[in-house]
């Protein structure tokens, strides 16, 4: 079914950014430009994202490029990896296609003050609690269910709404993305299904490449940095990957349907219909907005009471309370969102526009008014997982990333296999046995889920974190390895 | 007959049949195969009926589908035989099946949304072929 190779233009612009011409199709209003090194840029045409990158730059009110990160692969209208910035004073149009299904899929990671040589005694039976006491998997309830007024709240509040339950604490909303909350969240916008699927599943990991894993920190590259981030080499830490779930998937799915003639009603030309989009101002933009924000809310909801069940187990497995333990957040980071801020748009002057990041990171750097004050200083957090097998990073933001894309930077590692040619690659293997010949345990709901999920099936996440460190967009802090992980 | 093809994030269905309504119903099957192994054992004790009235067949075919994952999810049903008829626009399908039970059913993915990216569902010499893309 894959259209093949891209086989469009693409001109270096410098070792780390190859840039696709306006010229290249009709319809297209900017550059696009791609992150990635030599040996990234023949993997990048292997399939149609650049041609994705081309198509997002015929959007209406689009700013200085459409982007794409080094971790770019094949999506739907955007590729995962695209960054687009538009500016709704110039009829710039929201997309659900540019945050994807997932809305505030994201990455939160939390420190202790153990090292891993006192884990480890313990990690087979930390992994055994967290994996049976961790809703994942398909068709799982949550520990959490909300009758519908209060989870509307929810939906409005965000994260303060947990806090207000003792189920957050101040620095766990401090250090979070937004605070854990997009204002102008209209749940009411959201339709019956949403809310139903939403009501039991807050709280619930999920599956696919969603995980909980202990981690412990390799290697240090800013000392600086990881001293203000509360980070040590040893540190044994958590890292929790999971968005906005049934009730996330069901708005995106709503979107699309209610946009459907949109672009024919306000004359936008599209030349992929999976770029469904309506001017940010109208009606069908602002009832999108809304009901994203309050998905978007939702998943930080999802993420804490995932932390909160994580403090649990740790606490009970080490017999004491997660606070001895120092279970501090370090942060949490949203990588499918479209966020409304403030930004440069060329002869010094600043705009607000729809900032759509679909599989990319915001990384602000330092002095940066959204910051938590503790990171302004320095930056903030980027929190980029690898695969199940390999690392995991922490880099923080850096000028750069405001000067060539918005405040944004990679994701993840990016998938090269298909998830038929990863089973397939892995016939005969046992992937958890592998994985613990390495040290490493892996408890998976799905053994199928598992295979698709292998370290051959990603990119090499240290080469993707390396471009966007050259490319000056986030500079390298730590190295997380993994040390046991629950995937549903 | 139905088969997976390459995604790059997420997972492809081809499916194949004489009739359009053959169609919807392998195209059932497939989707509750790819949520779980062995879909086959699963006995049809519990049935439920789902009407939907759209001329466009590209559409009720994902309508279709989106209807029978928002089963799974909101009431947790796995769904094995299909029983499908039409009379004008308006399809009426007999599903049946069971309670999906995590300990008795082995999961193979979580379906996030089935997608109109490359959505195809066309005739061609006699045979019906439908290609969707579900978001894993």
């Amino acid at each position: 079914m894959s259209k093949g190779a891209y086989k469009g233009p693409l001109e270096r612009i410098d070792d780390y950014c190859w840039r696709i011409p306006k010229s290249y199709k009709d319809g297209m209003r900017v550059d696009g430009l791609i992150y990635v090194d030599s040996t990234l840029v023949d993997q990048l045409c292997s399939d149609q994202a650049p041609e994705q990158v081309a198509n997002v730059a015929c959007l209406p009110g689009i700013q200085m490029a459409s982007l794409a990160m080094p971790d770019i692969h094949w999506g739907y209208g955007f590729c995962i990896g695209g960054v687009c910035a538009t500016d709704p004073e110039q009829g710039g149009v929201i997309s659900p296609g540019g945050v994807g299904y997932d809305i505030n899929c994201g990455i939160r990671l939390v420190r202790t003050n153990l090292h891993c040589s006192e884990v480890k005694p313990h990690l087979q039976h930390l992994i055994d609690r967290l994996f049976s006491s961790l809703p994942c998997g398909i068709g799982k309830e949550g520990n959490y269910h909300f009758k519908k007024k209060e989870l509307k709240k929810l939906l409005e509040q965000g994260v303060p709404f947990l806090l207000n339950r003792g189920l957050a604490t101040e620095l766990d909303l401090q250090r979070t993305e937004a605070q854990g909350c997009l204002a102008g969240a209209e749940p009411d916008n959201l339709s019956e299904r949403a809310i139903e699927r939403g009501a039991k599943q807050c709280g619930t990991l999920g599956s696919g490449n969603h995980f909980v894993e202990v981690q412990v920190i390799d290697q240090i590259f800013d000392q600086k940095a990881a001293t203000v981030f509360g980070l040590e080499q040893h540190m044994v830490c958590v890292m929790i990957h999971s968005g906005s779930r049934g009730l996330g998937y069901q708005v995106c799915d709503d979107s699309l349907r209610q946009l459907r003639g949109a672009a024919s009603k306000y004359g936008i030309y599209l030349p992929d219909q999976q770029l469904a989009c309506a001017p940010a101002n109208s009606h069908e933009g602002k009832h999108y907005i809304g009901a994203m924000r309050a998905a978007a809310n939702f998943a930080w909801c999802n993420r804490q009471l995932l932390l909160w069940q994580t403090r649990e187990v740790f606490s009970e497995v080490f017999g004491r309370a997660w606070e001895h333990l120092q279970m501090f957040q370090i942060y949490d980071v949203a990588h499918n969102i479209a966020k409304f801020e403030r930004h440069a748009v060329g002869n010094n002057s600043f705009k607000k526009l729809w900032v759509h990041r679909k599989g990319a990171t915001r990384a602000f750097p330092a002095n940066h008014p959204e910051l938590p004050e503790e990171y302004r200083q320095i930056g903030q957090p980027v929190l980029i997982p690898g695969d199940m097998g390999t690392a995991s990073w922490v880099l923080v933001g850096q000028p750069k990333s405001m000067e060539k894309t918005f405040g944004t930077t990679c994701h993840g590692a990016g998938r090269i296999l298909s998830r038929t040619a990863a089973v397939k690659e892995a016939r005969g293997r046992l992937i958890d046995q592998e994985l613990l010949e390495r040290g490493i345990i892996a408890r998976a709901q799905s053994r199928q889920g598992l295979a698709e999920e292998h370290s051959q099936a990603y990119k090499d996440v240290d080469h993707i974190v390396e471009v966007v460190h050259q490319a000056g967009l986030s500079k390298k802090v730590a190295r997380l390895r993994p040390m046991g992980v629950i995937k549903g | 007959m139905y088969e997976y093809f390459d995604h790059t994030a997420d997972l492809g269905l081809r499916i194949t049949a004489t009739t359009f309504e053959d169609l919807l119903a392998e195209a059932g099957f497939a989707l509750f195969s790819t949520l779980v192994e062995n879909l086959s054992g699963v006995k049809p004790q519990r049935e439920v009926t789902v009407e939907i009235v759209q001329a466009n067949p590209v559409w009720l075919f994902f309508d279709w589908l989106t209807e029978l994952l928002f089963l799974f999810e909101s009431r947790h049903l796995l769904l094995c035989q299909f029983q499908i008829q039409f009379c004008d626009s308006k399809m009426t399908a007999i599903c049946r099946g069971d309670s999906f039970c995590p300990k008795n059913n082995l999961q193979k993915h979580e379906i996030k949304a089935i997608t109109y990216h490359e959505l195809k569902v066309e005739q061609n010499e006699g045979n019906w072929i439908a290609e969707v893309i579900l978001d894993i």
